[in-house]
């Protein structure tokens, strides 16, 4: 399998140092649904350029990335194109290992699960067989790299992809098995843009299933456990922090990063919902509008923990989405990353009920985009009413895709072990639907 | 007037004749204090940028106050060609104005400011903070007609007035925005190293006046204000058949004093500083001439109000290379603090561009380098194992 992926590989460097050697790289790199106020490139290279000065870079409103960028671009700024390229391979490297991992634990637990009789008879064709998994890895790495939200968030040289290649990292680690390395890349991630934090409870449930820790709030082992991972995190967490406060000596990056992903006072537009509502709102309910639309992001992780806790991978899916849809700054890069897992749940194609839509949706969205952006910005015919529909119908067809696939992944659980024939109690044939 | 003024001319010729021809000692002092003036203001034309920044009905007095400079400023002799009139809004031909095509200054209807030769160069949405500052500094797009440049020299001496609503360090454009005093003062900073005016004349009819001229900091500007800062400027008295405040106390004021005045007139400024004593005016009006160079008592009104031509009307020809050496060692170059003339330089763009880049100073505390590779060689090592070390080292 290396060499298919390899080529894939060479594909992906190729496009990309294409581009980057066009006029497009210019005209990609200012489009604001790549480069977000979080992670412009011109803002990095705005930032050293004030370090060089002697300024401290987080004294204006202009840099808003951590430390550790400073310290990775401070030597590699010169490189950054390639720095670019290879964050964006290692990142597609990672996800096809953690995907064939992954693809090796969910073969063995269905295996245990059809030798216990847990399953319906009649449900062989939804059995997923190895010979269709064998390619799931390579698709998701061909997905990734050749994604045209990844190649021009690469071009553009959006840290984005940055943070990607972290959360790519950490979901290695998890699906691997390893507490301290997944919870020093939750740690990094977390510390990157505050929103990884609510991958902490797919994580912990990997985990626990890994150890074959049953999840009963009573059971003592699962507390241990939950206790010694999120110490691992806490204390991780705490020294990346402490050391981005040795590199200027000066805690001034707290309110210039989380403060800024929290307050959200950039409203510039971008395909995200926070700066329509912000920029027509009144002071006095700025607060409380901040804080509803944040707490939006974190609180689907507690319903969705308890309804998909045995299938933690798919909640870090479902979570990823929910984050990249619903963060302060979204980017296309975001969204790039979890489409880049869509191959894995290639299997419930059949359950999926408007996918064409969906994806007719987002694709015509994509495409108005920069339409709209150059009637509002450029000839002045339209405003920002129209940008914000689209923003705003992007949005719902992702909001709709991810919930087509939950409903089409407990569809199929449920035909799993009550079988694909349903019938109800008069032997008539009956529906499933999502109440 | 006509006749006055090749009279006092003559008279001036005479004097001026006399001194050249017989290059005696110092003559009355009269005579010479007037050839002094005549050689010391050394402006050779007028301008004048009349200003109104409100629009809607009720700010008419705004309007009124303008047409009201307008007209005494034309009356003195400064021609269309030489006035770049603003005005933001549309008082004669508003639909509420029950007198239509007028605008009235007194009440009782007494005198119409609107005439029939009203020139406007920007009119409605054109006065605006940009096209204003665009006006003053002379960086005007080319297709811009000659009625709406100010197309003045280093020997021009300016009129600029301006009335509207005002507050502490601004003035209000149209209701949607504003210009600040720093502003201003750099464009006429901008004017100056250009070259634009040879004495400039700032008077300003808002609220809090005073402030818009605090930060002037170029040579020769001398400025006049209806108010100090936290002083609110009054209007004068509204005219209940039209039903709006006809004008401001002060420029009411102003005018009133400028109706006295012709093109002869030998007024000086130290008398427009007394127009408006708080007893008429309720606010307490301002003045500054510190940037000034001459003595405000020898500045005549006409020298910025009037387009008073320096004309010698002689019969006999007059070779005045002799005379002019002559009469330079007679009056040698009084001390009057000039500089030298030149273009700042500002931005030495020769030495920018050529520099070498700089060097990088900023490098990462060394303390953060050991403890970040530290910590990544810990995690490493805890989880593959302790057995890697003896391949590393």
């Amino acid at each position: 399998m290396a060499a298919p992926l390899v080529l894939v590989v060479l594909a992906a460097v190729t496009v990309r140092a294409a581009l980057y050697r066009s006029s497009l790289a210019v005209f990609i790199a200012e489009r604001v649904e790549v480069a977000s106020p979080l992670n412009a490139w011109k803002r990095v290279v705005e930032g050293l350029a004030l370090l060089d000065l002697g300024v401290s870079p987080y004294s204006g409103a202009i840099f808003h990335e951590t430390p550790l960028i400073i310290y990775l671009f401070h030597f590699l700024i010169e490189y950054a194109e390639l720095v670019f390229m290879i964050t964006d391979v290692l990142t597609a490297v990672a996800l096809y290992l953690a995907i064939q991992d992954f693809n090796k634990v969910v073969f063995k637990k269905q295996k245990l699960l059809i030798e216990l009789d847990k399953y319906a008879p009649d449900v062989a064709e939804l059995i997923q067989t190895p010979m269709e998994m064998h390619y799931i890895p390579l698709k998701v790495a061909l997905f990734y790299l050749l994604n045209p939200y990844t190649v021009m968030s690469c071009v553009a040289k959006s840290t984005c992809a940055i943070n990607n290649s972290v959360i790519a990292f950490f979901i290695l680690a998890t699906i691997k098995g390893s507490a301290l390395l997944s919870a020093v890349f939750l740690a990094l991630a977390t510390y990157q843009s505050l929103y990884p934090l609510t991958l902490f409870a797919p994580a912990l449930l990997y985990l626990l299933q890994r150890q074959f820790i049953p999840i009963k709030l009573k059971s003592k082992s699962f507390w241990l456990y939950t206790v010694q991972y999120a110490s691992l995190y806490l204390c991780s967490l705490v020294v990346i922090i402490c050391l981005s406060f040795f590199l200027l000596n000066s805690w001034d990056f707290i309110p210039s990063v989380y403060g800024f992903i929290l307050s959200v006072p950039d409203l510039t537009p971008n395909i995200g919902l926070f700066w329509y509502f912000f920029a027509e709102m009144f002071e006095h309910f700025s607060l409380f509008f901040v804080c509803v639309f944040q707490i939006n992001v974190f609180f689907y992780t507690i319903p969705l923990a308890i309804k998909l806790k045995e299938h933690p991978v798919f909640f870090m899916f479902v979570q990823l989405a929910i984050i990249s849809i619903f963060k302060s700054y979204p980017t296309v890069g975001d969204v790039a990353l979890y489409m880049a897992f869509l191959p894995v749940w290639s299997h419930l194609y059949r359950f999926l009920r408007n996918i064409f839509i969906l994806s007719c949706v987002l694709i015509f969205c994509s495409f108005l985009f920069p339409v709209l952006w150059h009637l509002w910005i450029y000839a002045g015919s339209a405003n920002s009413n129209f940008y914000y529909a689209i923003t705003l119908t992007f949005n719902v067809g992702q909001i709709l895709l991810i919930s087509d696939y939950f409903y089409a992944f407990l569809r199929r659980e449920y035909y799993l072990t009550h079988g694909l024939h349903l019938t109800r109690q008069d032997g008539t044939e009956a529906m499933l639907v999502l109440k | 007037m006509a006749a006055a003024v090749p009279g006092a001319t003559r008279v001036r010729a005479t004097a001026v004749l006399l001194l050249l021809g017989c290059c005696g000692p110092a003559l009355a002092g009269g005579l010479q204090d007037q050839a002094e003036q005549f050689f010391r203001s050394g402006h050779t034309n007028n301008w004048a940028v009349l200003v109104c920044t409100s629009r809607f009905w009720f700010n008419y007095r705004h309007v009124a106050n303008t047409l009201s400079v307008y007209r005494s400023v034309k009356r003195l002799g400064i021609p269309d060609s030489h006035i770049v009139l603003m005005l933001a809004d549309d008082m004669a031909c508003n639909p509420r104005n029950p007198k239509p095509a007028t605008v009235f200054s007194h009440k009782n209807m007494e005198l119409n400011v609107y005439g029939d030769d009203v020139e406007v160069d920007y009119r409605s949405y054109e006065v605006t903070v940009e096209n204003f500052l665009r006006v003053l500094t002379g960086r005007i797009p080319p297709s811009t007609p000659r009625s709406k440049r100010l197309l003045s020299d280093d020997r021009s001496n300016i009129l600029i007035y301006m009335t509207g609503h005002g507050g502490n360090g601004f003035l209000k454009f149209q209701d949607s925005e504003e210009i600040t005093n720093v502003e201003l003062a750099d464009a006429f900073e901008q004017m100056w190293q250009k070259r634009r005016y040879n004495e400039l004349l700032f008077i300003i009819d808002t609220c809090q006046g005073a402030s818009m001229y605090e930060r002037f900091y170029s040579p020769n500007i001398m400025a006049l204000a209806s108010s100090q800062v936290g002083e609110d400027s009054l209007s004068h008295q509204p005219d209940l058949g039209i039903g709006v405040h006809l004008m401001d106390r002060y420029t009411f004021y102003v005018l009133e004093f400028l109706e006295e005045i012709h093109p002869a007139s030998q007024t000086n400024m130290n008398d427009l500083f007394q127009v408006c004593p708080k007893s008429l005016c309720v606010s307490t009006p301002g003045h500054r001439t510190d940037l000034f160079q001459r003595d405000p008592q020898n500045v005549l009104i006409t020298d910025f109000f009037g387009s008073v031509r320096k004309v010698e009307i002689t019969t006999e020809t007059i070779s005045l290379d002799r005379h002019v050496a002559a009469f330079e060692s007679k009056f040698p170059e009084e001390e009057l603090a000039t500089e030298p003339l030149k273009y700042a330089e500002q931005l030495p763009v020769a030495q920018i561009i050529h520099q070498k880049p700089k060097q990088k100073d900023w490098h990462p505390p060394g303390g953060f380098i050991l403890g970040l590779w530290a910590l990544i060689i810990m995690v490493f090592f805890k989880t593959y194992g302790i057995k890697h070390m003896k391949h590393v080292f």
